[in-house]
């Protein structure tokens, strides 16, 4: 093996492990989550409503969540923006859209495909075909990538749980109310119908309607349609003024609005895991490429080395031989010329002077290695 | 002419204005609106074509004179500032010297685009009647709910007038004079009988809303003096006496979509507890009912009661 040799192993194996990713990319459809057809999905039509937290309530009673500090018709909470939390599944804040206020629940948007799940390598999120985003803790480690991949900072962390922390999140009420044929809690406790239940496609067509039918009321945009990869949760946002009620259906337009009540249109209408498969694809590559590769130029070099280590002993032994060559013929010379015991003598001597030399030459070496 | 007219106008109510404070007695001010303006007249559909596609709506009634004393001055609707009849520029099918705006459009369009200040911004009768009732208070509250419609029974409040199809033809070609106009108009006004609207009196005293009962117990609701607050708002408008043309016509806000009736169907007839599946954007019963209460009261602005205090129309339900 030489140099040559070495770097175009080297470089087809980069060949390889870039065409892997590339195909990983390209199939990255594959790895999305299907799109269920007939999943459910709520619509929060902001322009309705009232900010009273009776869905705060209901959910916090369905799900047994610890009781608030300060109880739900103390409205004052509002004054400030909350998060979701592991024992807030939900929250209501308050904002302002053209001098009036609006409110906003937030929830898990129960992503079409979600974030968190394709960021969990513990396979603990599942889209069920119901459009609910399930998390099952079993295997949960506790890392939060989850939280940190959630576009919506939804998932919450148990903190104060010192033996196998959770994270939780609003559920959809799958089990406790879905699957028995209720509504969610909140929508249920929703007094004005804010919260609409339906499948989600019929959800899209009504809020379009509804648009349709109050011009000048609602931004002409339904956020959460397209928004990061489409969600089963999705909101309608109140006109400023009158100024917008020509409709420009210009998402940028929408975006001051939906911007006003804490929602970011900026997320792409592309699922977020879809922009790190092509990224994460490679890992597989690495791990199954890089102890062949690491472990070769290992082997390469070692085997080198014994190479070069073979090479020069035989050296070190033909020289040696030659020396006793030289010596044998020149005692023998001797003898021949003047006898048994200058020959001896002679012996004697060139050993000696040998053995004199190798000992200063390792004296030598030593000292220098020292010097080192 | 138009400014020069308006500075005259000023300078009088100034010395006028001056005078009462000089007497120190209130005099009251002429209804400045009268001028040289017609009165009720019949509005054409006026056509460059003998057979016009889109134009068999009837023709309008439209009163010149109460009409003028309700607005600023004459550019309001004449808003090039030349005082011309508005088929001059907008005919059925656009004409190049009204910028390509059909009559129709001229007559409806609410989504007009403002000018800058120095220019007039044209309205239409219906933007001008919407900005009406979007800003007194005691009109927002039922208009916030109730939107215009497109049937035979919204356009007939306006297209009313009597007229054969002959005049209809020599309306069309823009052959009557002004005066004709007038005293076609006049025929058609002669005939109509001035609408006498459902007293409150008529409905039910309260209404114990208790359907849904659950947390809280029913609202007691005073029919009657709900109504009665509404009427007596709007007693004086012109502008509501002529447009709230059927007996019941008020009582269509909140007993909406169903035929105007002095006995109208319960909320519970359409809007179902549960959520209907063949109607999933129908609000719920308990939806319905405060949608409707608090539309009103927003569109009205009544501060009072606050939207998110259950307690001022509910009574909490005690156990027993």
């Amino acid at each position: 093996m030489n140099r040559r040799k070495f770097l175009t192993i080297l470089g087809s194996a980069g060949v390889v492990s870039a065409l892997g990713t590339a195909k990983v990319a390209k199939a990255s459809a594959t790895h999305t989550f299907p799109y269920y057809d007939n999943s459910y999905g709520v619509l929060h039509d902001t322009s309705r409503c009232i900010g009273c937290r009776s869905c705060e309530e209901a959910c916090n009673k369905i799900n047994n969540l610890p009781k608030p500090d300060r109880p739900f018709d103390d409205l004052s909470v509002m004054d400030k923006k909350r998060r979701t939390s592991a024992y807030q599944w939900t929250v209501v804040n308050k904002y302002e859209v053209g001098g009036k206020e609006v409110f906003r629940k937030t929830q898990c948007f129960h992503c079409n495909d979600p974030a968190c799940a394709s960021a969990c390598f513990a396979k603990c999120f599942s889209k069920q075909p119901d459009g609910s985003v399930a998390y099952d803790g079993s295997q949960c480690v506790g890392c939060r990538y989850c939280m940190i991949a959630c576009p919506f900072y939804v998932p919450g962390f148990e903190y104060d749980e010192a033996f196998d922390p959770l994270v939780q999140k609003c559920t959809f009420c799958e089990t406790t109310r879905l699957q028995k044929g209720l509504l969610p809690a909140c929508v249920e406790a929703c007094p004005v119908d804010a919260l609409t239940f339906g499948r989600r496609g019929d959800l899209i067509k009504l809020a379009r309607k509804r648009i349709a039918d109050n011009p000048g009321k609602y931004v002409d945009y339904i956020y959460g349609e397209h928004d990061a990869g489409g969600t089963a949760w999705m909101v309608l946002a109140p006109a400023p003024n009158a100024e917008a009620a020509i409709p420009t259906a210009n998402p940028i337009d929408a975006g001051h609005t939906f911007e006003k009540i804490g929602l970011d249109t900026h997320l792409g209408n592309r699922p977020m895991g879809e922009y790190t498969y092509g990224a994460l694809g490679t890992v597989p590559m690495i791990i199954a490429f890089w102890p062949l590769l690491f472990g070769g130029a290992y082997a390469m070099t070692k085997r080198r080395e014994a190479m070069h280590k073979a090479e020069t002993e035989s050296v070190i032994k033909t020289a040696k031989e030659d020396v006793a060559t030289a010596m044998d013929a020149a005692v023998r010379t001797i003898e021949q010329n003047q006898g048994q015991q200058a020959a001896d003598e002679a012996r004697k001597a060139m050993v000696e002077a040998l053995k004199a030399r190798e000992a200063s030459k390792a004296e030598e070496h030593g000292a220098h290695g020292e010097g080192k | 002419m138009r400014n020069s007219k308006t500075l005259l106008r000023t300078a009088a109510s100034v010395v006028v204005g001056a005078a009462c404070l000089l007497l120190g007695a209130g005099v009251a001010l002429a209804d400045e609106g009268s001028s040289a303006g017609p009165a009720a007249l019949t509005m054409f559909p006026v056509s460059e074509k003998a057979n016009p596609a889109n134009a068999n709506m009837k023709p309008v009634i439209f009163n010149h004179a109460i009409h003028e004393g309700k607005v600023e001055d004459c550019t309001t609707c004449h808003h090039t500032g030349d005082p011309v009849a508005c088929t001059t520029c907008h005919t059925v099918e656009g004409k190049a010297e009204g910028n390509y705006i059909t009559l129709e459009r001229a007559m409806h369009a609410t989504n007009i685009k403002k000018r800058p200040e120095d220019e007039v911004t044209p309205q239409s009768c219906v933007s001008c009647h919407e900005a009406r009732y979007k800003e007194n208070r005691q009109c927002a509250g039922c208009h916030a709910i109730v939107k215009p419609q497109r049937n035979a029974q919204w356009c007939a409040t306006c297209h009313n007038a009597d007229v054969t199809p002959a005049e209809m033809a020599k309306g069309r070609a823009d052959k009557y004079t002004l005066d004709v106009r007038g005293e076609l108009a006049q025929r058609t006004l002669k005939k109509s009988t001035p609408v006498e609207l459902l007293s409150p009196l008529d409905g039910p005293l309260t209404v114990y809303i208790d359907e849904l009962s659950d947390k809280y117990e029913g609202n007691r609701f005073n029919h009657r003096r709900h109504v009665a607050s509404l009427m007596d708002r709007i007693k004086d408008s012109k502008l509501a006496a002529a447009f709230h043309n059927n007996p019941e016509t008020l009582c269509a806000t909140c007993h909406h979509r169903s035929p105007l009736s002095k006995t109208p169907p319960k909320c519970g007839s359409c809007h179902s507890k549960e959520i209907n599946p063949a109607a999933p954007e129908r609000p719920t019963l308990k939806a319905a009912y405060h949608l409707q209460c608090m539309g009103c009261h927003d569109g009205m602005n009544v501060a009072r009661p606050l939207k998110t205090s259950c307690v001022t129309c509910h009574k909490v339900k005690t156990a027993e």
